[in-house]
């Protein structure tokens, strides 16, 4: 998989390369919209993210390059704007999803993944892993092609661990996953270990080898 | 105090007290004015009186005097002793039937050594009706002339503080976020046009300023994205290195937890100036009671984790023309409000009625400061997870709408009304 990173802030972008290094993602990274538009008329992304705010000019116009090109790529809008103008016309000009800044790279990385699943040719919407099979498209879990009987919350937030495997997610970042902005209501945490206590007993019980780990009460990893 | 009626009370009480004080006077200086001329008269007639007596003295006929001079008596003195004395006396008046005021002379005369009692009257009826009509006529036109000039100086002073008065009515209603400076008319007063001037150039810079302040808030809002996302990214990097200690994991909590909290924070202030640069200026036809509904559900776990009831009665189906995400961050604000303050177990009412509703729930404080309730970090809560802008934005969302926010406490509920002024 190949993803292209426009990002002007060097530090975000190599950020983003070390989290993304644990998939098996090659990343580039354009630090300005003239590399960006170099790179992506000579070659093919899987998936570009792509920041609106460059030094030398607009992000969406790199987005426009691509299409007009007929680029068969994901596009990922990160923007620090976070204007629903900038939203709508990042969408309307064909971009797959749009990411305001400041994000959560577990968040980054599962949109990544799920752009990457939908762009897919060959229709092939499950992701096989070990004895777990998800179909993201009917949004179900099967334990050895047993179906596991999972709420939309709870799938949710298992394709999140999963899709960030081998990594620590943070609680905030489930938190913001799971609930948007509702997050802010929640004093505490405790709707997010009742979830996870629920996922875990259920995936035990469907004889799934316990993959996720507390860690330290940071978060929570899938451990593969 | 109007200015006006300020400097027009000095001329009133000076006047009214002119008028008092002048009348009696003028009557009275006139009446004594009047009396002296009288006098003479008297005297005057009685030295002629005195010297036709003198030619008719051997016969005496005085009597015939009284004949043709009803005013006239002359009879023999008892006392031998010349005196003149005036003095005034009611008479009873036959033919008008009613005691009339008299000036009366009575003198002792002695003419060839015989002792004569001599008494002059006159009649001050005419002289008092002469007097009481001067007296009016000068009461009248002292009147006329302060009411006069109370007018005149009311309708001048309202002309000239015309201006003024325009002046301040556009102060009034200014509004530094609506526009750029005040306009005034011209004004042929050098004063009025000098203030006019003056507050057109401070009201101009003040909204210079208001945008540069409202610019920078933005400016320093969007520039804090990126170090936050930079931050946030690299903490995230450190949860994942290894080795990690217990203690490593809490402090890399905490600053995650910090970063959350300014992320949030700089959202909201993001958010604040988007209001106020009217970024959210496409309205339509809001339905509160299905975006209460539609916040009711998304609100469901947080309802659940702190077991609360929530009861919603809907009198009528409530719309407005506003814009549909405001109308749904004010109601939000309002119930995440409700919820977070709330006690375990607790309830949350919401009443729907035309043009208001009213959110209303349990907590463990009691009645909350009203009146720095809605000025922005004014947290009366020890809350962390609280940012204390919740209901400032609530407030400028309902500025915006020309809606009326209020707190209330009773029955132990706290209670956020917004009434809309039209529909």
């Amino acid at each position: 998989m190949k993803l292209l990173i426009v990002e002007d802030e060097k530090e975000l972008s190599k950020s983003i390369v070390t989290y993304l290094k644990g998939e098996n993602y090659l990343c580039e990274v354009a630090v300005d919209f003239k590399t960006a538009l170099e790179k992506t008329e000579s070659f093919d992304y899987d998936c570009v993210l792509l920041d609106i705010t460059l030094p030398d000019g607009n992000g969406l116009n790199v987005l426009k390059e691509l299409k007009a090109d007929n680029k068969t790529g994901g596009v990922i809008i990160i923007s620090a704007k976070n204007l629903i103008d900038d939203r709508i016309a990042g969408l309307n000009l064909g971009a797959d999803d749009y990411l305001a800044k400041p994000f959560h790279l577990s968040e980054l990385s599962a949109r990544i993944a799920a752009v990457i699943r939908r762009r897919r040719f060959d229709g092939n919407k499950v992701l096989e892993l070990n004895e777990l099979t998800f179909d993201t498209l009917a949004k179900t879990v099967s334990v050895n092609g047993k179906g596991v009987d999972l709420t939309r919350k709870e799938y949710d937030l298992f394709l999140y661990l999963v899709t960030n495997k081998n990594r620590v997610v943070s609680k905030n970042a489930i938190a913001e996953h799971l609930s948007g902005d509702e997050a802010d209501v929640f004093d505490n945490f405790d709707f997010i270990y009742a979830h996870m206590k629920n996922l875990k007993k259920k995936m035990v019980l469907a004889g799934c080898e316990d993959y996720i780990k507390s860690i330290y009460g940071m978060g929570y990893k899938f451990d593969i | 105090m109007k200015l006006l009626s300020k400097s027009l009370k000095g001329y009133i009480v000076y006047s009214v007290l002119v008028l008092i004080v002048s009348v009696p006077v003028f009557y009275f200086e006139l009446t004594s004015i009047v009396a002296e001329d009288v006098d003479e008269d008297l005297v005057a007639q009685k030295a002629d009186l005195m010297a036709k007596m003198e030619k008719v003295i051997a016969n005496k006929p005085f009597e015939y005097f009284e004949v043709f001079e009803p005013d006239i008596h002359i009879k023999p003195a008892n006392t031998k002793r010349i005196k003149d004395s005036t003095y005034t006396i009611l008479f009873f008046d036959s033919i008008s039937k009613e005691n009339v005021p008299h000036r009366v002379l009575e003198s002792i005369v002695v003419l060839k050594s015989e002792w004569y009692n001599i008494t002059i009257r006159k009649s001050l009826v005419d002289n008092d009706n002469l007097i009481f009509s001067i007296v009016t006529v000068q009461a009248v036109i002292l009147v006329l002339i302060i009411v006069g000039l109370l007018f005149i100086t009311r309708y001048h002073s309202n002309k000239l503080w015309k201006p003024f008065y325009a002046t301040l009515g556009k102060l009034h209603d200014y509004k530094i976020e609506c526009e750029n400076s005040i306009e005034l008319g011209k004004t042929e007063i050098d004063e009025f046009a000098d203030l006019n001037t003056t507050i057109t150039s401070l009201t101009s810079r003040n909204h210079e300023m208001y945008l540069s302040q409202k610019e920078f808030t933005e400016n320093a809002s969007h520039e804090m994205q990126t170090p936050l996302a930079v931050f946030q990214s690299k903490v995230e990097l450190l949860m994942q290195t290894t080795p990690l200690t217990g203690e490593q994991a809490e402090l890399i909590t905490e600053l995650s937890d910090a970063g959350q909290r300014m992320n949030r924070l700089n959202k909201t202030l993001l958010l604040l100036s988007k209001i106020d640069n009217d970024q959210f200026n496409v309205k339509e036809i809001v339905n509160i009671n299905t975006t209460v509904q539609k916040l009711a559900e998304q609100y469901k776990n947080a309802l659940n984790q702190k077991k609360l009831s929530l009861h919603t009665r809907v009198a009528c189906n409530t719309v407005i023309n506003a814009n549909q995400t405001l109308i749904e961050i004010l109601i939000g604000n309002l119930v995440s409000n409700a919820i977070r303050h709330n006690v375990q177990g607790g309830k949350i009412n919401i009443i729907i009625e035309p043009n208001q509703f009213c959110i209303s729930n349990t907590g463990n404080t009691d009645s909350l400061d009203a009146t720095c309730l809605f000025q922005r970090f004014q947290k009366q809560t020890s809350d962390a997870n609280s940012l204390g802008l919740g209901l400032e934005i609530a407030k400028r969302i309902c500025n915006l709408y020309k809606a009326a926010i209020t707190y209330t406490y009773s029955d132990s509920l706290h209670s956020f009304t917004v009434s809309f002024s039209n529909s």
